[in-house]
């Protein structure tokens, strides 16, 4: 053999070795694609998301992976901006991801549903405007899948919460209406309220950038409600707390998942968080969260937020749906996200309807602040929103 | 309704005259609109933060709060010195175009926030509670006691200037340089004193109402952004005119306040807009009535 020939012949089978090398890696491993805000403006909750699903990577992959193979988790910062967003998505997709943990960020999720139809590779996030998971025909993004209640359950259960188990009637309400997050858990809780017979005796807006509500507080205040319904985010919400107590507006604040904690820790004063109700996705004490939350203590040396749950159970989520689909490809998780039913997730019990594409019967852990102390007041769900199938 | 919607527009004023007279002051010296003092401002909020917190142990609630003002103030002067080192001397030096000093200011600004963000995250933060009591009556209605506290301020911080400006040397030779730099320079004295001077003295402003913004509206990177308001009440009030900056501020406010309960937070602004351009086509000198030529 010339020494040419017998080079090429070398090279050739170099080539050869690696490929095989490289295939029998690739074929051990399953990638998911992980798109979250590390270092933008919401970094705090798109840092908890990745830990979380992290977690749960770790734990699938100690316990012997998905038929065999290791899952392997990439992470794309997406800033909080959709242009990045998309780029990242993309980039997801190129790599071979089989699924995305999407973020808790409803205007991402809107611009991506279009996208991820046509790539055929699903989003399993939090975002909870519903126009995310349902088309305006009516029917289910195909490729995009929501994993704690929408707007309009949440505003359900906080409306129902207000009316059939507090008793109150007269409603004021605040909120931001340059936000879309805002509106989304306006108008249902407004609809659900009225259709209950209660009265919004006043509604007050503001803009984005806004840091004085006292003029609105007093508006309400003088329309005589009986509690404050305020549905934004944490900011806003420490700020309007401080403002209720300066002008002696001492009625009950309803709010949303951003009084979860640390909200009552960032009030910095006992007298003024105190008299609120918010609805989180768990409660503290559930036996579910144990395993997580010593493993995500002991790793991170803090206690774990709401948001780093949601990040595990998105990946319960995906490793389920290609349980149910019999397969590790992103079409098997397309098939089998939407018949995940019954599913034991740390946030609460998960069923995904075919019909909308988001969870049914997901009851809300409630929440009272009394000064500054989380008093938790059991699971609920309103009884509209209990399914037959789900438990 | 009506008194607590008097007293809630002097306190969004006050808030406004803070940061109105500080610019004013460098308006009344340099003839630009100094825009830095928005960075300025979010810094010493941040400095007085951290003074806040590695002294929270160690003071007395009110003592906490008069040493925390005092930190802020101190960095704000010192960041102001060091703005007008970079950003405006070698300016004043090439004798540059009335413009760069306007986009320079606007580049310290945006550079000192990004900074922030940068070493502090985006992420909010809320200063401790300095006072026992949060809100007190008065008329009838409830006022919260940093509201008080920060209009109190605000006619202490237009006292003190006045009193500087007109009775110390200091202040005299900064009024002489608002006439003519290079006169002052041939009589002996330094201009570049007078001017760092000057922005020290508006730094330290910054300083104390980084605080209060703080304090009444969390902190966070894009706190500084403010100062536009703090601009258009110094507008309202006449350019360069120390105590018009303080009444055009509380008058912002008070419209403010007012539009917001007639029609809206969502309207207010444009309504609050369409009276100040009404009110300055009708008297453009604003409401102290001095003219000054702006560089930018």
């Amino acid at each position: 053999m010339k020494n040419g020939t017998r080079k090429w012949l070398f090279c050739a089978v170099l080539v050869a070795l690696l490929a095989g090398f490289v295939g029998a890696a690739s074929a051990k491993e399953i990638l998911i694609g992980n798109m979250q805000d590390i270092s933008g403006p919401t970094s705090v909750w798109g840092n908890a998301v990745t830990r979380g699903a992290e977690i749960a990577v770790e734990k699938i992959n100690a316990a012997g992976g998905v038929d065999g193979a290791m899952l392997k988790l990439i992470t794309m910062d997406t800033k909080a901006n959709v242009q990045e967003a998309i780029k990242g998505y993309n980039s997801l997709v190129s790599s071979g991801v089989v699924a995305v943990v999407g973020p808790p960020v409803s205007n991402i999720g809107l611009a991506l549903g279009p996208i991820a139809n046509k790539a055929g590779v699903p989003v399993v996030g939090s975002f909870i405007d519903p126009r995310v998971t349902v088309g305006e025909d009516g029917k289910p993004q195909a490729a995009m899948f929501l994993m704690q209640p929408s707007s309009v359950q949440y505003s359900e259960i906080m409306a129902s919460y207000t009316i059939d188990v507090l008793g109150l009637k007269k409603i004021g309400v605040l909120y931001d209406q340059s936000n879309a997050f805002a509106v989304s858990l306006m108008k249902p809780y407004v609809e659900y309220i009225k259709a209950a017979g209660g009265e919004i005796v006043s509604e007050q807006v503001y803009t984005k950038g806004d840091k004085d509500f006292k003029t609105q507080l007093t508006k309400i205040k003088e329309a005589g409600a009986d509690c404050l319904y305020f549905p934004n985010y944490i900011q806003e919400a420490v700020l309007v707390t401080n403002q209720r107590k300066q002008i002696g507006f001492d009625v009950p604040i309803i709010g949303g998942l951003d009084f979860a904690p640390p909200f009552a820790s960032l009030v910095n004063d006992p007298e003024a968080a105190n008299n609120i109700y918010l609805a989180n996705n768990f409660s503290e004490k559930e036996p579910q969260l144990k395993e997580v939350w010593d493993v995500y203590k002991a790793k991170y040396g803090e206690n774990p937020v709401n948001k780093v749950f949601l990040g595990y159970d998105k990946i319960l989520l995906i490793q389920e749906a290609m349980k149910l689909a019999g397969g590790t490809s992103s079409e098997h998780v397309m098939k089998g996200m939407p018949v995940v039913a019954n599913l034991e997730g740390t946030t609460g019990v998960l069923t995904i309807s075919p019909d909308t594409h988001q969870p049914v019967g997901l009851s809300m852990v409630m929440y009272k602040i009394e000064k500054g102390e989380y008093v938790e007041l059991g699971r609920y769900v309103p009884e509209k929103h209990r399914a037959p199938w789900s438990k | 309704m009506l008194v607590q919607n008097i007293l809630n527009g002097i306190s969004l004023g006050s808030v406004y005259a803070l940061i109105a007279v500080g610019f004013a002051l460098i308006f009344n010296v340099l003839k630009f609109s100094n825009f830095s003092q928005g960075g300025v401002m979010t810094v010493t909020a941040y400095a007085g933060y951290v003074a806040s917190r590695y002294l929270s142990d160690r003071l007395d609630s009110l003592v906490l709060f008069a040493a925390v003002l005092a930190a802020a103030a101190v960095s704000g002067a010192v960041i102001a010195a060091a703005v007008e080192r970079l950003a405006f001397r070698r300016l004043r030096r090439t004798k540059s175009e009335p413009v760069y000093y306007f986009i320079s200011s606007i580049t310290m600004g945006i550079l000192l926030e990004n900074l922030i963000t940068i070493y502090a995250s985006s992420n909010f933060y809320s200063y401790p509670r300095f006072f026992a009591t949060s809100a007190v009556p008065l008329f009838g209605v409830n006022v919260a006691v940093t509201d008080m506290m920060m209009f109190a301020l605000s006619i202490a911080a237009l006292l003190a200037l006045l009193f500087i400006l007109h009775r110390t040397k200091i202040g005299l030779g900064i009024r002489a340089a608002c006439f003519d730099v290079n006169t002052v320079q041939l009589m002996g004295m330094n201009p570049d004193f007078l001017v760092t001077t000057a922005l020290m003295i508006s730094g330290a402003l910054g300083g104390v109402s980084g605080v209060f913004l703080g304090m009444n509206y969390t902190l966070y990177p894009q706190l500084g952004q403010m100062v536009v308001k703090g601009f258009v009440a110094s507008v309202l009030g006449g350019l360069g005119s120390i105590h018009g900056a303080v009444i055009g501020a509380v008058l912002l406010g008070i419209l403010e306040i007012f539009f917001i309960s007639w029609v809206g937070a969502g309207w207010a602004p444009v309504f609050v807009f369409i009276v100040m351009l009404a009110f300055l086509l009708v008297r453009p000198r604003g409401i102290a009535g001095i003219i000054v030529q702006e560089k930018a």
